[in-house]
């Protein structure tokens, strides 16, 4: 066990033993079913990553997951020190791709125009921060080609409820061994899993701009997030009801709008439905069955 | 000593891979026959895994299909409960649990309730059953079997007991969820099926034997901690959760006399008291009777009126 100090709510507190089980199998089940038998994770130095790359490597072994470290030219180098910390413990295969000449080609830098042309120059934070998680995907992408691997995703379920992912960027992946885990409980099993302490201690952060934190913008903790989501989605309370147990009110209105809002994230593009048949309404078959295995 | 020596197949099928799990099925069989097994348990829908979606109707089978004869061929000398999904002649489709024994298919139970809520979609693709019947089997009791979600029904257990069953079968494929810490061994599903099952058991008087598969489909892991209950309540046998194996349990059908010596729930139970209360109500619930336990401005359904203060005048 990890000496790191965080806080865990009560209530959020899971076996984390019967969890690494849970998700082991997961992991195995996923591939197997897929006709795969090596992941891609991509490495950003933050915990959830780190979790990820841990649980594969102990579901699958370490020689068969390739972690890929995707910097962009403003990205934190304690990030990249504390990704290849991950790298080194777990021996695991590693790449380093820069994405700087990828996002720069299409927003332009230092006064070059980009392909966007001279509009590129006034893209804001939010814009390139979005850009640059879907160059990653893309990256991660071509990447399981090549290391002939299944891309595993790194969404946490706190950052799932309130919409705080990039679409068809860091939430792209085959398959998600912690999406149903709150930021409180990635905590949890990264001190049981082993992760470095700095990574479980550091403030996490999208790495949007420099010095950027999660909480700073959301502007609560992640324990008081997971345990009033935790409340209001997995235990079915009310708002009011929230509000009468002590949460604070506007705390409660911004969880509740943010929840909503990101309803469309969660979910696959809904199709207009033409025909007798249409996938997802009522062609309803498994993702993985007999006949759909690599050969 | 009166010795049933049961294997409990916990086993992870091959979603819509028939006949691979058939051969799986017929492996075991082997093994257990060799371990000197008298009863092989196989989970809920064993033969066909279990999130089949639009796959339900392509892996049906009819009762008098040739893979399952042959299944029931390799019972010679054994009783097994294999699942699969069985359509009708009507054409419904069905979870179906099936007793084998001494090479004959000699009862099928067609699962009664349907969960179709939360993670469950089960109604939506498969038509429930409509009996439920004890079986007297060649190991000399009978034989009360039911599929996952029917023991979710306080009077499952009970009338299979009071049907004559003395050793009742589970077959389940449950799923996992709730990893709170402060769960019995930290799952909650594993928590609430373990408390139902020895709480039968104990009512019943008759031995529980509960098998539940493992392995993963699309999000869902389910859980093993297939379990034998004595009919005093307590676990003979509680399987590892979510290992794959074959877990030969042995126990003494003499306790079932004991227990109901001991302790006569089942002699002393009041079926035609349930009857006449049931049939009270069940014409109450239609609106064929006015509701006799309710206070008279009670609303349909619930028998308390609103307080008063509560009412409002126009």
């Amino acid at each position: 066990m990890t000496s790191v100090a965080f806080e865990l709510p009560t209530e959020l507190a899971i076996d984390t033993d019967v969890a690494r089980r849970v998700i082991g199998e997961f992991i195995r089940g996923q591939l197997r079913q897929a006709g795969f038998e090596r992941a891609v994770v991509g490495l950003s130095g933050g915990i959830d990553s780190a979790l990820v790359a841990y649980l594969v490597a102990e579901a699958i072994g370490a020689e068969r997951l390739l972690c890929v470290l995707m910097p962009y030219r403003t990205s934190s180098p304690a990030s990249r020190t504390d990704a290849e910390e991950v790298v080194r413990r777990l021996g695991c295969a590693s790449e380093l791709i820069e994405i700087t000449a990828m996002v720069d080609g299409y927003f332009g830098a230092d006064g070059a125009a980009g392909a966007l042309g001279p509009e590129g120059a006034e893209a804001s934070p939010l814009r390139r921060g979005n850009f640059a998680a879907r160059m990653r995907m893309a990256v991660l992408y071509d990447r399981s080609v090549t290391w002939r691997g299944l891309v595993v995703g790194t969404g946490n379920k706190t950052e799932s409820l309130i919409g705080y992912t990039t679409l068809f960027g860091d939430s792209a992946c085959a398959f998600n061994p912690i999406g149903d885990l709150y930021k409180s409980q990635v905590r949890q099993m990264a001190a049981a899993m082993g992760v470095p302490d700095e990574i479980i201690a550091k403030a996490p952060s999208a790495d949007l701009w420099p010095g950027q934190t999660d909480e700073a913008e959301a502007g609560f903790s992640y324990p008081e997030l997971d345990r009033l989501l935790f409340w209001l989605v997995d235990k079915r309370r009310s708002p009011e009801e929230l509000v009468a147990k002590g949460f604070p009110a506007g705390q409660v209105t911004w969880a509740t709008r943010a929840l909503a809002g990101a309803e469309f994230k969660r979910q696959v593009p809904p199709i207009a439905k033409l025909g007798p048949r249409t996938a997802g309404i009522d062609y309803l078959y498994p993702r993985r069955r007999p006949g759909s295995t690599r050969t | 000593m009166q010795t049933l020596r049961i294997a409990l197949a916990q086993i992870a099928p091959r979603l819509g891979g028939f006949d691979e799990n058939l051969e799986r099925h017929r492996a075991l069989l082997d093994e257990a026959r060799a371990g000197g097994a008298d009863l092989v348990v196989f989970p809920e829908l064993g033969l066909t895994g279990y999130l089949l979606q639009d796959l339900a109707g392509e892996l049906a089978i009819r009762l008098d299909d040739l893979r399952l004869a042959d299944l029931a061929a390799e019972t010679e000398g054994l009783s097994a409960v294999v699942s699969f999904v069985e359509e009708s002649a009507d054409h419904r489709l069905f979870i179906a649990a099936a007793l084998l024994e001494d090479g004959r298919l000699v009862h099928v139970h067609r699962k009664l309730f349907l969960p179709t809520y939360g993670l469950f979609d089960e109604r939506r693709f498969f038509a429930p059953g409509d009996l439920l019947r004890a079986v007297p089997s060649r190991l000399g009791v009978g034989l009360g079997i039911g599929v996952c979600e029917d023991f979710w029904h306080l009077p499952v257990p009970q009338l299979l007991a009071l049907d004559g069953a003395q050793v009742l079968v589970n077959v389940s494929s449950s799923p996992g969820r709730d990893l709170a810490a402060t769960n019995e061994v930290g799952l909650g599903t594993a928590s609430s099926w373990r408390g139902l099952m020895r709480t039968y058991a104990q009512l019943t008087t008759s031995f529980v034997v509960f098998v539940n598969r493992v392995g993963i489909e699309e999000s869902i892991s389910f859980w093993g901690g297939s379990e034998v209950i004595g009919p005093d309540g307590a676990a003979v046998f509680s399987a590892p959760l979510y290992d794959e194996g074959l877990y030969p349990v042995e126990v003494d059908l003499a306790e079932v006399r004991r227990s109901r010596i001991a302790l006569p729930l089942l002699r002393d139970e009041r079926p035609e008291l349930e009857i006449r209360e049931l049939g009270r109500i069940v014409a109450e619930r239609a609106g064929l009777a006015p509701d006799a336990t309710a206070d008279e401005r009670a609303e349909p359904g619930l028998d308390v009126a609103p307080p008063a203060s509560s009412i409002v005048r126009p």
